[in-house]
């Protein structure tokens, strides 16, 4: 799926961190993590107004070691933004 | 972006479930050699049963003859660390720290597969004279059970080791490449008695989907009504208990955008009560339907989860059923492939099932004003890939006896090496990873949940499981050996 922002998602037990080394956007649910990533993006120097389509890729170090083996997957998503 | 699936070929070099094609089509490659009348794979170890200990380690093939016992020990040891360390190291792992673990853990199966093949322990009565014994327990192959023992008493009372243990505590990467070595197996016996290998294929499919639309609504039902727990909750205990276990539970969980200590703590439960199956089911079956191995080896693909369990289960039952009086005349494997047949079905379909599931939670259940997206590359992502080894294995047997009928029988020299000793040491090295990384004291904690899931086992997955089985495989009898 095409994007115009590639960025890695994780848990830290209460939160949903979605971050690339240039943004980073934080929320206790997905909708929250998304509305604040608008903010994020606009910090960052996007102008307001501009539509982005962003990819979500669950990183899959947060899930224990060892129930790695069972499911190398989580979930990827696609939102697209406005900032 | 490492550690994410972002591109289709994602994870090819750094996940287990890759590595597990890579071994596996590496050895049937290997095996396919000996039709050019090279043995490429008869270095391997094989324990045979025995009464004078010198006797029951051999080289698989003749050419090897003169590695003898030792020679062939230290060679299959060599090659198989080789191999599984190259695979960790591509993973990231310490590789120094897991060919340790790796040592420890393929010397306890090759002591059990040695100590468990010895003719006192396993021969039946009627065997007894030809190894000359007088007396013994006649317990089967009882290799796998002491494989499960010295696993079980690592994972609950020397608890440091297990720890040190973990990065090579590797069940299902052992399993996932054992059963692509079982593809060979189903491929020869499409070969030699093809009506069986597709009456499985086929009823294990409809087995599958029939389960799948009682089992998940049932328990899901019992998870809200009776136990209340929340939405996400009983959907990843719900696949994990129905669908096939720790990989159903974490694409559910994912598919649903669960947090992650979700499918964490259910898979702990998981694996203990898969456990806790593994050790029941084989004897419970074979004391109630002696003479319906085929049902028994469907049910168990059904009620047993996780791959390794699944499989540890269908080995365990497959030679308690060919040590019955009525029995010994059964092919081996063949128990076993009904058992992995019905499971592979399922995992198949997991990844539809989730993408199902993602759909309805982002699209009805969590409706956001109109953002996120399902991308349909999540199914492939949570493709089992083992499975297309299985399945590359199994139809380029077919193909090639199709095209080639006359290469079968020195292709199938090799390739029995493979899908014999190399399969069987696969599946003891599955079995001690298993009880490794299984401490039930884990599940003090877990009230709720473990209740939950013992209910749904016992009352619901275990019969409809079997009446299902039974539905589509009753009549249906292993080859017998010609």
């Amino acid at each position: 799926m095409k994007s115009d922002l590639d960025l890695k998602v994780s848990h830290d037990g209460l939160r949903w961190i979605a971050a690339n080394g240039d943004i980073s956007a934080s929320g206790r649910s997905l909708p929250e993590l998304d509305a604040d990533l608008a903010g994020a993006l606009r910090r960052a120097g996007y102008s307001a107004g501009t539509r982005l389509r962003v990819f979500m890729g669950f990183d899959m170090t947060t899930l224990p070691e060892w129930t790695r083996q069972y499911a190398p997957h989580y979930f990827n998503r696609c939102v697209d933004v406005e900032v | 972006m490492n550690g994410v699936n972002r591109k289709w070929y994602s994870g090819m070099t750094t996940q287990e479930d890759w590595w597990a094609v890579w071994l596996g089509l590496f050895m049937f490659t290997l095996g396919l050699l000996s039709v050019s009348g090279i043995d490429a794979v008869g270095w391997q170890m094989k324990v045979s049963m025995w009464s004078d200990i010198s006797k029951g380690i051999v080289p698989s093939g003749k050419a090897y003859a003169g590695l003898g016992p030792w020679g062939s020990l230290f060679a299959t040891y060599v090659v198989w660390g080789v191999l599984f360390g190259v695979g960790a190291s591509f993973m990231g792992q310490n590789v120094v720290k897991f060919l340790i673990g790796f040592t420890v853990i393929w010397g306890i199966a090759v002591f059990s597969w040695v100590v468990g093949e010895a003719a006192v322990i396993g021969a039946p009565a009627s065997a007894w004279k030809k190894y000359g014994i007088t007396w013994g327990l006649q317990l089967g192959e009882a290799s796998y059970i002491l494989c499960l023992v010295f696993g079980l008493i690592i994972g609950n009372f020397i608890k440091p080791l297990a720890e040190f243990l973990k990065d090579a505590a590797k069940p299902e990467w052992f399993i996932k490449t054992a059963i692509v070595y079982l593809g060979i197996k189903i491929g020869e016996m499409s070969l030699n008695a093809a009506g069986y290998a597709l009456d499985i294929a086929i009823a294990g499919a409809c087995a599958t989907f029939v389960a799948y639309l009682l089992f998940w609504p049932i328990i899901y039902v019992i998870a809200r009504r009776w136990f209340s727990l929340p939405r996400q909750w009983a959907a990843v205990l719900c696949s994990g208990i129905s669908i096939c276990g720790v990989s159903a539970a974490i694409a559910t969980a994912g598919a649903i955008r669960a947090k992650p200590i979700i499918p964490a703590m259910i898979s702990i439960l998981i694996i203990i009560y898969a456990m806790v199956e593994l050790v029941v089911l084989p004897g419970f079956y074979t004391w109630v339907a002696p003479h319906d191995p085929v049902v028994n080896g469907a049910a168990m693909g059904m009620t047993v989860k996780t791959d390794g369990a699944d499989a540890a289960a269908g080995a365990v039952l497959d030679s308690m059923m060919r040590a019955l009086p009525h029995g010994q005349n059964w092919v081996e494997g063949s128990i076993l492939a009904a058992s992995i047949m019905t499971k592979i079905w399922i995992d198949i379909f997991i990844g539809v099932w989730a993408f199902i599931l993602a759909l309805i939670w982002v699209y009805k259940v969590e409706r956001q004003p109109g953002q996120s997206h399902v991308p349909v590359s999540e199914v492939w992502f949570r493709f089992p890939k083992f499975v297309i080894g299985y399945l590359f294995c199994w139809f380029f047997i077919m193909a090639f006896g199709a095209i080639v009928p006359d290469l079968v029988k020195p292709a199938m020299a090799g390739w029995k090496v493979v899908s014999g000793p190399m399969r069987n040491m696969l599946f003891m090295m599955c079995f001690v990873a298993m009880g490794c990384i299984t401490d039930f004291s884990k599940l003090r904690g877990l009230g709720r949940l473990a209740l939950l899931y013992a209910i749904g086992l016992v009352f619901v997955i275990a019969p409809i499981a079997y009446f299902v089985a039974w539905l589509f495989h009753h009549g249906m009898m292993p080859p017998t050996v010609s």
